[in-house]
C-alpha cells in the first residue's frame, strides 16, 4: 500500500498549502487590478514599437509634454516650451523638483542623454526616424534644454509626446542600464516585479510631481490571453479594469449590478483595404464598385459592436477630419453596372487575407465576402497569424484584400506618410497627393496645414484603395467603484494617475 | 516515443528465435538507447530551426512595429542576426547548443536557458499534480470496477472512463473554471502565484489521463485476481481485504505505474495546452507567445528542452521497465 500513501499525502498537501497563502498582508493598500491582454515586450521605451509596453509604461515613465484627454498637447516634465528661429528652434523649460525613482534629480542633461539614445543607431529603436528633424541638443543649464532642427517639423512635438519619447536618467543610460526589466523612471509607479505572461506589479511613487497623485497605492497588470476570462474576471471582482474591442460580452456586462461599461470612440479607422497594384483592383472603377457594395454601418455594428462611419483615412474625432461619408452610399446596381463596365466577372476570384488572432476583423472579412458575392465578385477567406500578416500582407503587399484597423496617431502625418507612393501595403501611388503629405509635415501654421490635409483626404476619399468602414467603440468595463481611469486619446496608453476607490 | 511500444513489439521476438531468449548485454541496449536518445533530440530542434526559417513572419517586425521605415527594419534584422544565411545561423545555434548555450531572446534580451527553467517548475508541476490526481481517481475507481464486475459499480467506472476519455481536457479546464471560478468562487480564476492556482488545471488533466489509466487497473487487477496465489490466499483464509489490497492490487500496479510514466511525457503537453486556458506563466504559453512572436531562439531552446524531456523520461521508463522484466531486452 506505499504508494498509495505516499500519493494521499502529497495530495493533502496541495490542499493545505494554499491555506498558508492566505492569511498574507490585508494592511496595505490594495492595488488597482487589469488586465492585459498579453505580455510587452519589454519595459524599455524606446526598443519597441508594441502598444502593450505603452500600455504600462505610461505608469512608470514620464515624457516633455503629453496629450490630455482630448488629445491636446499638455506639460509633464516640460513646464513650458517656446518656438524660435520659424520653427528651427524649440526650447523647453524643465519642470523643477522632480526626481527619479532612484532619488536622483532630473535635470536637462538626462532629457539630452535620453534624446541622444533614441537617435543612436546601436539602440535600435524603432521611433527613431521621428526623431531625425533634431540636429543637435544644448543644455544651456540644468533646466533648459534647446533643441535646433534641420528643418521646422510640426509632428515633432507629438512624437515627443509619445510613449517612445519617456525621459530616462542619464547616469544610467551611461552604465548601459537594463531598462527593459528594470525600469527606472519618474513616473506615477515604480516596478515592484514582473512575472512574465502572469503579472506586472506597480507600487506608488510617494513623490511624484503632481500634488496628490497617484491615489491609489499601486497597479496590477494580470496577463489573461483569453477574453472570457478577463469578463468573468471583472463580473466576480477578480479584476477592477478590462478594455474591450469587442462588444460580444457586452449583455453580460451590463446585466451585473457591480460593473459599469463606458462607451469611448477609439482613433482607429477600420479598413478593407485592396492591393492597387493588382488587377482588376488597379482599376479604379473595380474599387468603387466594391465601395458601393458595402454596407458599413452593418459592418461596424455587427463586427465591431457599433462605430461611427467614416468616408475617408482619417478617425471620425480626429481634428483632422473631413466628411466624405455621402461619397459611395450603399448602392449595389452601381456597383454591378461598374464590374460589368470593368469587365469584372465571377470567374476571377479574389483573395482576402485575414488576421486570425483578431476575431472582429474575421467576422467583418465574413460579412465583406457575403456583400461582394451578392454584386457578382467571388472573394476566397485565407486565415494567417500575425506575424505572417505583417511580413506577407502588409510588408510584402501579397494579397487582393485584407481587414484591418488602423490606429490613432497624435498626429495626421504619422497615419498619412508615405500614402501617394508605392512603399504603403494597398500600393496607391498618387504623386498629388504624395507631394501634399510631404509639404504638410513642413508647415507649422495650423490652418494652412489643415488646408493641405483636406486636400489629401478628399483624394483619398475619392480614389478609394480602401473602403474606409468607420471609427469603432471600445468599451471599457470597471468596478462601479473605481473613477477616474483614463485611456490616453490616440496613444491608448494606461493612466492611473487619477484612480480613486470610493 | 518510439520506445513506448518496444515492450510489446519485442516481446514475441525472443521466443521466435528458438532459443532460450536471445540475451543482450545491458550495455549495448544502454548504447542503443542512447542513440536513439540523442537522434531524437538532434532532429526536432532542426526541424523547428528549418520550418521557422521557411513560415512567414520576421522577428525584426515584430519589434519595429509594421511601420517602421525599411533601414530601422534591416538595422534591426542585422542586429538580431536573422539577415544571415540559414545554414550559417544553424550551424552557429547547433554549436552553441553543445555548449549548452541557447542564446538570448529577441524580443526580451534575457537568455533563452534562464527564460525556460524560470518558467518549467510549474509546468513540472502541473504534469505532477495531474498524473497524482489520475492516479487518485484511476486507483480506486479501477479496483472498485475490477473487484465488482459487471455491477453498477463497474458501469458507472467504465461510463465515467469513456466520457473522461472523449472530453478535451481544455474543455473541462473552462468547465472546471466556470463552476469553482465563477459560479462558486473557491478557487482563483487566473494567474500562477500559489499551488491554490493549480487544483484545477490538475483536476482537469486528471480526469483526462484517469480515465485512462482506469481501464488498465482494472484490467490488471482483474487478471491478478485470476492468478492461482490468489486462489492458494485465499484457501489460507486470508480475509479477503488482504487477498485484494495486499496481494492483487499490489502486483497489479506494477504495469500501471509503469504506463503512468510513459504518460508522464503527454501529461508535460497537456500541461502546456491547460496554461493557456488557466492563465498560467509555463512553459507552454512561453513558447506560444514566442511562436507568435517568432522569437526563433526562444522556440527553439523551448522545444529543444521539452523533446529532452519528454525523450528523457520515456528513455527512463524504459531501461527500468527492462531491468525489472529481462524478457525486453530486445532493443
Amino acid at each position: 500500500m506505499k504508494p498509495m500513501k505516499i500519493i494521499l499525502v502529497i495530495g493533502l498537501l496541495f490542499v493545505f498549502i494554499p491555506t498558508l497563502s492566505f492569511s498574507r498582508g490585508a494592511k496595505e493598500e490594495k492595488p488597482i487590478r487589469i488586465a492585459l491582454s498579453g505580455n510587452p515586450d519589454t519595459l524599455d521605451p524606446q526598443k519597441t514599437a508594441g502598444t502593450l509596453t505603452f500600455q504600462v509604461t505610461k505608469s512608470i515613465y514620464d515624457t516633455l509634454i503629453e496629450p490630455d484627454e482630448k488629445g491636446v498637447l499638455v506639460p509633464a516634465l516640460a513646464e513650458r516650451w517656446d518656438f524660435q528661429d520659424d520653427g528651427k528652434k524649440i526650447l523647453f523649460h524643465l519642470r523643477k523638483g522632480v526626481t527619479f525613482h532612484d532619488g536622483t534629480p532630473l535635470t536637462s542633461k538626462d532629457v539630452a542623454s535620453t534624446l541622444a539614445r533614441i537617435k543612436d543607431k546601436n539602440t535600435g529603436s524603432p521611433h527613431g526616424a521621428e526623431f531625425s528633424p533634431i540636429e543637435r541638443i544644448e543644455t544651456p543649464d540644468s533646466s533648459t534644454v534647446i533643441l535646433y532642427l534641420s528643418s521646422p517639423s510640426a509632428p515633432l512635438l507629438a512624437t515627443l509626446a509619445s510613449g517612445w519619447s519617456a525621459i530616462l536618467p542619464a547616469h544610467l543610460i551611461e552604465t548601459g542600464h537594463d531598462f527593459g526589466s528594470k525600469p527606472v523612471g519618474s513616473g506615477p509607479f515604480k516596478l515592484k516585479s514582473w512575472v512574465r505572461d502572469n503579472q506586472i506589479l506597480l507600487e506608488k511613487n510617494p513623490s511624484y510631481w503632481m500634488p496628490g497623485k497617484p491615489k491609489v497605492g499601486g497597479v496590477e497588470f494580470r496577463i489573461i490571453t483569453e477574453r472570457s476570462i478577463q469578463v468573468q474576471g471583472l463580473l466576480s471582482g477578480q479584476l477592477d479594469v478590462i478594455d474591450m474591442y469587442d462588444a460580444i460580452d457586452l449583455p453580460l456586462l451590463q446585466k451585473n449590478p457591480n460593473v459599469k461599461v463606458e462607451k469611448i470612440l477609439t482613433s482607429l479607422v477600420m479598413v478593407l483595404a485592396m492591393n492597387t497594384a493588382r488587377p482588376p483592383l488597379s482599376d479604379l472603377r473595380v474599387r468603387q464598385a466594391i465601395n458601393f457594395a458595402i454596407k458599413k454601418q452593418e459592418i461596424l455594428d455587427v463586427a465591431y459592436g457599433g462605430g461611427v462611419p467614416v468616408g475617408t483615412f482619417m478617425d471620425a474625432s480626429d481634428p483632422y477630419y473631413v466628411d466624405f461619408t455621402s461619397l459611395y452610399p450603399y448602392n449595389p446596381e452601381k456597383a454591378k453596372t461598374l464590374l460589368q463596365e470593368a469587365g469584372v466577372g465571377t470567374d476571377r476570384t479574389l483573395e482576402m487575407v485575414l488576421p486570425q488572432n483578431f476575431e472582429p476583423h474575421v467576422r467583418a472579412g465574413q460579412i465583406y465576402q457575403e456583400m461582394l458575392q451578392k454584386v457578382g465578385l467571388s472573394v476566397k477567406i485565407r486565415l494567417v497569424d500575425w506575424s505572417t500578416w505583417i511580413s506577407d500582407v502588409y510588408r510584402k503587399a501579397n494579397y487582393d484584400l485584407t481587414v484591418i484597423g488602423h490606429t490613432g496617431k497624435l498626429d495626421p502625418d504619422s497615419r498619412l506618410a508615405n500614402y501617394g507612393t508605392d512603399k504603403t501595403y494597398v500600393r496607391w501611388v498618387h504623386p498629388e497627393a504624395a507631394s501634399l503629405i510631404n509639404k504638410a509635415r513642413g508647415i507649422m501654421n495650423p490652418n494652412e496645414r489643415k488646408a493641405i490635409y483636406q486636400r489629401v483626404l478628399e483624394i483619398m476619399a475619392k480614389e478609394v484603395p480602401f473602403v474606409y468602414v468607420g471609427t469603432s467603440y471600445r468599451y471599457l468595463g470597471t468596478r462601479k467603484t473605481l473613477e477616474g481611469f483614463r485611456i490616453q486619446p490616440k496613444l491608448d496608453a494606461y493612466d492611473f494617475r487619477h484612480v480613486e476607490v470610493r | 516515443m518510439a520506445s513506448v511500444s518496444s515492450p510489446l513489439e519485442s516481446g514475441p521476438t525472443v521466443f521466435l528465435s528458438g532459443q532460450k531468449g536471445l540475451r543482450i548485454p545491458f550495455f549495448i541496449l544502454l548504447l542503443r538507447k542512447s542513440i536513439r536518445l540523442f537522434l531524437t533530440m538532434l532532429l526536432i530542434p532542426t526541424v523547428v530551426f528549418f520550418v521557422l526559417r521557411i513560415i512567414p513572419g520576421d522577428p525584426a517586425l515584430v519589434v519595429a512595429g509594421f511601420d517602421a521605415p525599411p533601414e530601422v527594419v534591416e538595422n534591426l534584422r542585422s542586429k538580431l542576426g536573422t539577415n544571415r544565411p540559414p545554414l550559417e545561423q544553424y550551424e552557429e545555434w547547433i554549436l552553441s547548443v553543445a555548449q549548452l548555450e541557447f542564446g538570448t531572446s529577441l524580443i526580451s534580451n534575457e537568455p533563452v536557458l534562464k527564460l525556460i527553467l524560470d518558467r518549467f517548475p510549474l509546468t513540472l508541476s502541473l504534469a505532477v499534480a495531474g498524473m497524482l490526481c489520475a492516479l487518485l481517481i484511476a486507483i480506486p475507481l479501477g479496483v472498485m470496477s475490477a473487484v465488482r464486475r459487471w455491477t453498477l459499480w463497474d458501469y458507472g467506472g467504465m461510463v465515467f472512463s469513456q466520457i473522461g476519455i472523449s472530453l478535451p481536457s481544455f474543455w473541462l479546464g473552462i468547465i472546471l473554471l466556470l463552476l469553482f471560478a465563477v459560479k462558486y468562487p473557491l478557487f482563483p480564476l487566473f494567474g500562477g502565484d500559489s499551488p491554490w492556482h493549480l487544483v484545477l488545471p490538475s483536476v482537469a488533466l486528471g480526469i483526462n489521463r484517469g480515465a485512462v489509466l482506469l481501464r488498465l487497473v482494472r484490467t490488471a487487477m482483474i487478471e491478478e485476481l485470476g492468478k492461482e496465489y490468489i486462489i492458494t490466499a485465499r484457501s489460507k483464509g486470508l480475509p479477503e481485504l488482504v487477498v485484494r489490497y495486499r496481494h492483487a492490487l499490489r502486483n497489479a500496479l506494477l504495469p500501471v505505474l509503469t504506463i503512468a510514466g510513459i504518460q508522464f511525457g503527454y501529461m508535460l503537453g497537456g500541461a502546456i495546452i491547460l496554461e493557456q486556458v488557466f492563465s498560467l506563466p509555463g512553459l507552454g504559453r512561453l513558447i506560444l507567445s514566442a511562436v507568435f512572436q517568432r522569437d526563433f531562439p526562444v522556440i527553439q531552446g523551448g522545444t529543444l528542452f521539452v523533446a529532452a524531456v519528454f525523450s528523457l523520461v520515456n528513455f527512463l521508463v524504459d531501461l527500468l521497465y527492462s531491468l525489472v522484466n529481462p524478457r525486453i531486452r530486445v532493443g
